[in-house]
């Protein structure tokens, strides 16, 4: 497989704060790479690095073999954009919304006009194709988003946070057309906080913090690089305050609460369990479940980054003038 | 090359037709660019006597200054405000060619404007315009001048309340330092000098030389040579901060 997106040393600086340090990252065609990390963490200012709508303030950057600075035009052409915020003309129709990217991309006439036809039925949206985009849902705007970005049938595809703020529906249609898309042959390049979204998606995972990346490996390889702890998940009838006593046990390296739940990194779950029964017994708490679980992409995350998986949770302040 | 420059005037062409599909009939659009220019005129000759051959380059030119920066002064700092720039910034495109795009749009609202405009003010006593074919060309350039101006002065703007006052400003001080009103001749010297440097000055004097049928050619041909100069220097200015604010 050849690389399709290479980063050399990409750093932003805007002012006093440096978005983007020095990063390092390579794609490989056919691949579907997501750019893990929470908000603030630089993932949209390197997507706008790699699509040539922000210039790095030093290192370089290609896509398709095309030098994202001094060759922008053709290095874009080989690429569709998918912004966090939907960002179709709403005073347009869907139909108008297609043909105009259609001719932004220089697809020519008789090919645009059946492309449109053929993504606006793909999407759902054909019965609606004359409407003004302003009386779309958020979920059948973000739809028309991706098909404007497929309009020119693009070999490389960018999404940032995808599937931010849509409903459940959506989101697994949005899911499943990123597989889709993938299997077709088309690259995919994605930005998530969401740390399922990223173990579901994508074959391999750059984790972002503060600017840099911290690793980049399969979601699978992630997970095992901390498998020497094991964890196991507990839930005591009286299930709280609980967290200091059980970081006290000589076994737990790091307990998270999840839910009524707790969950323990242990270096060894045989000997971890008998010592919880025993503390059980000892603050007259009874066991209602216990059960040993592999390490999760949040465990990897955990460990690499020292982020809060709920962290990860929080979402972007909402723009309402883009939004609307 | 020239594949290269046919399909770059295209993707110029369909920037306007998109901008001209959704902002020529906005409000502000309306406001700023078919009435502003129609009330400052009135309120500067309620009581004052004028001849058709001075309110027909005058209006001509004040509206083609407002109308064809009216748009951009809208579309540029709407579209970054929502995004929707972003399209054109990930596009296969050239930032001159975004330029010249949101330009176009506004030129064709400004020479609209400016016809109408002329038709109008075509029905007052004794008016007639002696050379409809500089008028024509005073028209283009014109139209040609101030969207370049309109997309000089909005791109900086990421919201439309920070675009619109000194926009307005910068159109209404020219208005009354540019001879729409009061030929250049009757100003004070410091005045002239300052008008001198004002694009609405040569597009008002080549306007009346084509109204009244007094051709000075080397008059024309400064009025030519400044209103394509202010074009070129206003592209280039709006490129340069547009590659800027990429920075």
């Amino acid at each position: 497989m050849g690389v399709i997106v290479k980063a050399q040393s990409l750093t932003k600086q805007y002012a006093n704060v440096l978005a983007v340090d020095h990063i390092d990252l390579e794609v490989f065609e056919g691949e579907i790479f997501g750019l893990l990390g929470p908000n603030g963490a630089g993932k949209t200012t390197t997507i706008r690095m790699l699509t040539g709508q922000t210039k790095p303030t030093s290192g370089t950057a290609t896509v398709a073999n095309y030098d994202i600075i001094h060759e922008a035009t053709k290095a874009k052409q080989q690429m569709g954009v998918i912004p966090d915020i939907s960002n179709v003309y709403e005073e347009m129709s869907a139909w108008d919304n297609l043909i105009f990217a259609a001719q932004l991309y220089g697809v020519p006439k008789m090919a645009r006009e059946k492309r449109a036809k053929d993504l606006l039925e793909l999407f759902g949206l054909y019965e609606r194709c004359k409407d003004r985009v302003v009386d779309f849902s958020r979920g059948m705007k973000r739809r028309l988003t991706i098909a404007a970005a497929l309009i020119h049938k693009p070999k490389l595809l960018f999404l940032d946070e995808p599937t931010t703020g849509l409903d459940v529906q959506s989101l697994r249609m949005i899911r499943s057309l990123i597989k889709e898309l993938n299997e077709d042959g088309v690259t995919v390049f994605l930005t998530t906080h969401y740390i399922e979204e990223a173990d579901q998606l994508c074959q391999r995972i750059a984790i972002i913090n503060k600017g840099k990346i911290v690793t980049v490996d399969s979601p699978e390889k992630l997970k095992a690089s901390i498998e020497k702890r094991q964890v196991i998940e507990v839930s005591f009838t009286m299930s709280h305050d609980l967290e200091d006593k059980l970081k006290g046990l000589s076994c737990v390296k790091d307990v998270a609460i999840l839910g009524d739940k707790y969950r323990l990194h242990v270096e060894e779950a045989s000997e971890a369990v008998p010592s919880l029964v025993d503390f059980a017994r000892k603050n007259s708490l009874k066991i209602i479940s216990i059960n040993t679980l592999k390490p999760s992409l949040e465990d990897a995350f955990v460990k690499l980054t020292g982020l809060s998986p709920e962290f990860m949770k929080t979402e972007k302040e909402p723009v309402k003038k883009k939004e609307e | 090359m020239i594949e290269t420059l046919k399909g770059n005037v295209l993707k110029a062409v369909h920037i306007a037709e998109k901008d001209a599909k959704i902002y020529f009939f906005k409000g502000p659009n309306i406001s700023f660019g078919l009435l502003f220019p129609a009330i400052i005129y009135l309120a500067f000759s309620v009581g004052r006597t004028a001849e058709a051959s001075v309110i027909i380059p005058g209006l001509v030119a004040m509206s083609s200054l407002f109308g064809a920066g009216a748009i951009e002064s809208i579309a540029l700092p709407l579209e970054r405000a929502k995004g929707t720039f972003d399209r054109l910034l990930a596009a296969p495109i050239s930032l001159t060619t975004i330029i010249v795009g949101k330009a176009l749009g506004g030129f064709f609202f400004g020479i609209f404007l400016s016809i109408g405009y002329m038709l109008i003010t075509l029905l007052l006593p004794g008016a007639v315009i002696a050379n409809p074919f500089l008028f024509a060309s005073g028209i283009v350039l014109s139209a040609l001048t101030f969207s370049a101006l309109g997309v000089c002065i909005s791109t900086p703007f990421r919201d439309v309340p920070q675009a619109m006052p000194p926009a307005t400003l910068i159109r209404v001080a020219m208005v009354f330092l540019g001879g729409v009103f009061i030929p250049i001749s009757a100003m004070p010297s410091i005045i002239q000098f300052i008008a001198s440097l004002l694009p609405v000055t040569y597009a008002v004097d080549m306007l009346r030389q084509a109204t009244t049928g007094n051709i000075i050619l080397q008059s024309i041909v400064i009025d030519v040579a400044a209103l394509t100069l202010f074009s070129l220097i206003f592209f280039a200015v709006a490129v340069r901060i547009l590659k800027r604010t990429l920075h």
